[in-house]
């Protein structure tokens, strides 16, 4: 009898200790840490997510843009909402016609856009590893050249470390003149439209994008892009240049 | 010399890559993916502008969505309640049930192996049935499904199943079912966006055995052998398939939209142990009705009228081992910066620098800080004029192609101009696994490009690792390392028949010490905190004991899990090799080695271990029993293609019985593993005890694939049926094949996509 009153709180006792050690589990070291130290990291960051809350956020103006030197793009997920704003990387050209720039968020999101067509993101699910553009074949001209008809390529990342190839057959038309407005300034544009389709066999779909185009300095103002099927569709504005 | 330190440095930190944006306010930028969406509802208005007439939204375009998985049964099976439809999960689909109605809780277990054949495990108990000795009668069964035919146009989907067609087989059943799918429109109601169309699923079937016990139209074969529980099971019972009575079974399913469905069916099943010799439930007629909600992606649930008088419920857990539960984010990698846009002298591009060791050792720091973001470990560089090795340590990635992608970038962008070959190896306890030899020029070229992955991958050459040269530079960080990890575990004890599931849970404290490349002394001390396998039922088998006195050894709450010494390293190429000694196990110490012959591009790997091991005492500290054994097989692993792996062991067991096991997996290559093995040895079925012969199934879960995370840890979980002595290996030694495996081409070729990411 005095044996299990005295192990009793004991047990007790070493319960609440492991309880404790479990709260703490922690590894240091140059090797794997245990599974059940990364579950309990996770679970904690995810905690503390919760917790914090959103920053408010100023309106941005144009006399707050106009304090501005560098260059931004503002995108937003369309079918959540959420907004950043991008600030090129990198500019640089390869053998593929066109010229890439890559844009950056502050928590390490980047797209990768050719000649002002998104062919490529970093940092989200299911990320755009790499597409092809309908862009023109020699020149700078932003946007899919007018009028192009093809194939174009997207691959994501998905399905068990591999990716996934989706081949749609694309057309550009021109949807003719339209003016539009980004904080407070107006642009004349031409509104060109691709429209994709997967082809027989393929998987069945249909993405639509959608480019503004300024009429005269044929710079690319704003455009509704497809960033894959788990992101959904960005809209991209020019900010600043 | 000093313009060459210059650009170095500005590699690291190119002023246009700069921390990210500064200019704006950084209250007001929120990243793309940073925190919860909700808060950022007021953005949600759309911003004017962007309408257009021929508008699409996400849901019309191509998706990454799997296929619809049928509804299950009480059995775990596609169908309707307790009978089976021929329909067949998606390939490679994982669901887990549990059903219940009368009494009768059925707990399964169904992969689909192969687009045609899916095999299932169960666990059941029957609540007062009072037969056998028991009061609840627990057993478990096995079940094997076969499409014979595919649905076409006006045929029907045919399939064959043998259900509980080892071992006792209270649920032994055999049937032949063909199903016909009809499309309905789309109906919009109960949560259901109503875009998808239904289907209108008839099913009808003849079964034999239990499923040939209401109603029987003809019969085979004469009668059919009762079932009579309690005896050893685990042979096949080929002799009564498809024998006896058989009778007709039919079902309809009415699949609404993506959530609801109404299912209705005429059993076959007469439960004549269950109601005519036993008394659970009280069966008044022989068609039941269910109707079933898609709760979530993975989680369906049911609610049924059994038999005329009995409610039932389901659960079902569709787990799909292509599609994570949460995709994998990684954050965005730096581009890279072709050289030409920052060497723009001739002098950038001069050798010079590998005279001064002063710069040889200050680019091993840059590409160790480079590595450092990505969670990787530089383990030590050899760099010529154009030439660099790489030697790293993964302990974060799954995917070894996303590591070697991770290395590529920051080798291109630290180390100086001249240098266009790398060679990046990844190395595990000291023993480089592969080499991945890449031309920085075509790193350069290729990140944008539309087919960035294959084209990578067609000028990346993967040979095998060759010995460290002698010039490499190692970390300094490195040797001699500590490690040390506080983590609580749980350690489960399955199916004695008064508690199926005992469970000892608590925390484990190990440390390790590396005092160089390829050696480790480590160990782990184990606190229980909780736990009820000491309660456990004592063993009756007449082999040695060697692991079914799991109860005795529990008895101890405190206990050195393992503390060992550990060699690892490569006689020559392709040939891995390991010693071990001390405590590998709660109950087994000694000496053991292993080798291993695999090839980088081999599908082929051969292995041999030999393990001299000394049974532990109880108390698990630093004693031991009187029982030594040699313990040693030589083993063959083949990968198949199709994700399937075979792997064959020759040898002798703990117990000194010898035979061999046969093992075959399924390995997803994010690490989702699912298969089974068997044992035959010289031990007889009456030696052997209940079961007859060591037999179980085998899972893994990788963290990375439940949580969205890149980590290399998995939940793993081997079950057997029933746990003898027969058959057994040692635990805690070997493994060099799962070691090397995935860093080898094969792997690397699989998961290229992975490597711009």
């Amino acid at each position: 009898m005095i044996m299990t009153q005295l192990t009793r709180p004991l047990r007790a006792l070493a319960g609440i200790l492991s309880a404790v050690l479990v709260l703490a589990a922690c590894s240091g070291g140059p090797q794997d840490a245990p599974l059940e130290v990364e579950i309990m990291q996770v679970v904690g960051q995810q905690v503390k997510q919760r917790l914090k809350r959103q920053p408010e956020r100023p309106p941005v103006t144009r006399a707050l843009l106009d304090s501005l030197d560098e260059t931004y793009i503002e995108v937003t997920i369309e079918d959540d909402g959420q907004r950043a704003y991008l600030q090129p990387q990198l500019v640089k050209q390869d053998s593929t016609p066109g010229q890439v720039t890559v844009w950056l968020t502050e928590d390490a999101v980047t797209l990768a856009m050719r000649n002002g067509v998104l062919t490529a993101t970093r940092g989200l699910r299911n990320d755009m590893l790499s597409a092809s553009a309908l862009v023109h074949e020699t020149g700078g001209a932003m946007g899919p050249a007018g009028g192009a008809t093809g194939a174009r390529r997207y691959e994501f990342a998905a399905l068990d470390n591999r990716s996934q190839v989706f081949t749609l057959a694309c057309t550009v038309s021109d949807l003719g003149p339209e003016t539009i407005e980004i904080i407070e300034l107006t642009y004349q544009t031409r509104h060109l439209q691709e429209r994709c389709e997967s082809g027989p066999g393929g998987e069945s779909g249909v993405v639509v994008n959608d480019y503004w185009i300024d009429s005269r300095s044929g710079q690319l103002w704003q455009s509704r892009q497809w960033a894959g099927p788990t992101t959904g569709y960005l809209r991209i504005r020019q900010l600043t240049l | 010399m000093t313009s060459s330190r210059r650009y170095t440095f500005r590699r690291v930190f190119p002023s246009f890559a700069g921390p990210g944006p500064s200019g704006l306010s950084a209250a007001i930028i929120a990243g793309i993916c940073a925190g919860a969406s909700g808060a950022l509802a007021q953005d949600a208005a759309p911003a004017p502008g962007f309408a257009t007439a021929a508008q699409v939204d996400n849901f019309d375009a191509p998706s990454l969505e799997p296929p619809a998985a049928p509804g299950l049964n009480f059995y775990g099976t596609p169908g309707l309640m307790d009978t089976p439809s021929a329909e067949m999960l998606p390939d490679g689909h994982f669901a887990t049930t549990f059903s219940w109605f009368g009494g009768q809780s059925r707990y399964n277990l169904t992969f689909q192996a192969l687009p045609w054949l899916s095999a299932s495990f169960r666990y059941n108990g029957i609540r007062n049935l009072n037969l056998f000795g028991f009061n609840t009668y627990y057993d478990r069964g096995f079940d094997v499904r076969f499409r014979l035919l595919r649905e076409r146009r006006y045929l029907p989907e045919l399939t064959m199943g043998l259900q509980d067609f080892a071992g006792t087989g209270v649920y032994a059943a055999e049937y032949l079912v063909a199903t016909k799918r009809i499309e309905t429109p789309p109906l919009r109601f109960g949560g259901a966006a109503g875009r998808s169309p239904g289907q209108l699923k008839v099913s009808a079937g003849l079964g034999w055995g239990r499923l040939g016990s209401y109603g029987a139209v003809g019969n085979i074969g004469g009668k059919r052998p009762s079932f009579v529980g309690g005896g050893t099971g685990g042979n096949l019972s080929y002799d009564q398939w498809f024998r006896g009575d058989f009778a007709p079974f039919a079902g309809i399913e009415w699949q609404a939209n993506e959530r609801w469905s109404v299912k209705a069916e005429y059993s076959s099943d007469a439960y004549v142990t269950e109601t005519r010799i036993s008394n659970v439930f009280e069966r008044k007629s022989q068609v039941n009705y269910g109707l079933e909600y898609q709760w979530s992606k993975t989680t369906r649930i049911g609610a049924y009228y059994m038999y005329g008088s009995e409610l039932g419920i389901t659960a079902q857990f569709q787990l799909k081992p292509r599609h994570p539960i949460i995709a994998t984010q990684v954050p965005a990698p730096a581009p890279i910066v072709p050289r030409s846009q920052w060497a723009t002298k001739e002098e950038h591009w001069s050798q010079d620098w590998t005279e001064s060791e002063y710069k040889r050792t200050r680019f091993r720091d840059l590409v160790a800080e480079g590595l450092k973001p990505h969670g990787l470990i530089l383990e030590a560089i050899d760099l010529k004029g154009t030439e660099a090795e790489v030697r790293f340590r993964n302990p974060r990635y799954r995917s070894y192609a996303i590591a070697v992608g991770r290395v590529a970038r920051t080798m291109a962008l630290t180390l100086p101009p001249s240098i266009e070959t790398f060679r990046i190896i990844p190395v595990r306890s000291g023993m480089g696994l592969s080499t991945t030899v890449i031309r920085r020029s075509d790193l350069e070229e290729l990140e944008f490009s539309p087919e960035a992955s294959d084209g990578l991958m067609a000028v990346a050459a993967v040979t095998g690792a060759g010995p460290l040269p002698e010039t490499a530079i190692f970390s300094e960080e490195l040797y001699p390392a500590f490690t040390r990890s506080i983590s609580p575990y749980a350690a489960p004890a399955y199916f004695d028949p008064a508690r199926p599931f005992r469970l000892d849970v608590g925390v484990d404290f190990a440390a390790g010490y590396s005092p160089a490349p390829g050696w480790r002394i480590a160990g782990t001390i184990r606190q229980r905190a909780w736990g009820n396998v000491q309660d456990g039922r004592a063993s009756n088998s007449v082999l040695p004991h060697v692991r079914t006195d799991q109860s005795f050894y529990a008895q101890y709450g405190t206990t050195l899990e393992n503390l060992y010494v550990d060699r690892s390293w490569q006689p020559r190429r392709n040939v891995y090799a390991r010693l071990r000694a001390g405590l590998f196990e709660s109950m087994y110490g000694g000496l053991s080695g292993e080798v291993l012959w695999k090839p980088v591009s081999s599908p082929l790997a051969l292995g041999v271990e030999a393990n001299y091991v000394i049974q532990r005492d109880y108390d698990q500290r630093l004693s031991f029993r009187d029982y030594k054994t040699f313990t040693g097989h030589a083993s063959a692993y083949l990968e198949l293609g199709e994700s399937y792996q075979a792997q064959i062991d020759v040898g002798r067991y703990l117990a000194g019985d010898y035979g061999g096991t046969f093992s075959l997996f399924r390995e997803f290559e994010n690490g989702f593993k699912v298969g089974g093995f068997f044992t035959l040895t010289n031990v007889s079925a009456a030696e052997f005890g209940e079961g007859s012969f060591d037999k179980g199934f085998y899972f893994r879960i990788p963290l990375g694939w439940l949580l969205g995370k890149e980590t290399r840890n998995a939940y793993g979980l081997t079950i057997r049926p029933i746990q003898r002595d027969g058959g057994q290996r040692v635990g805690g030694v070997g493994g060099l094949y799962g070691d090397v495996r995935t860093a080898h081409r094969r792997s690397l070729r699989a998961q290229r996509a992975r490597f711009w990411e």
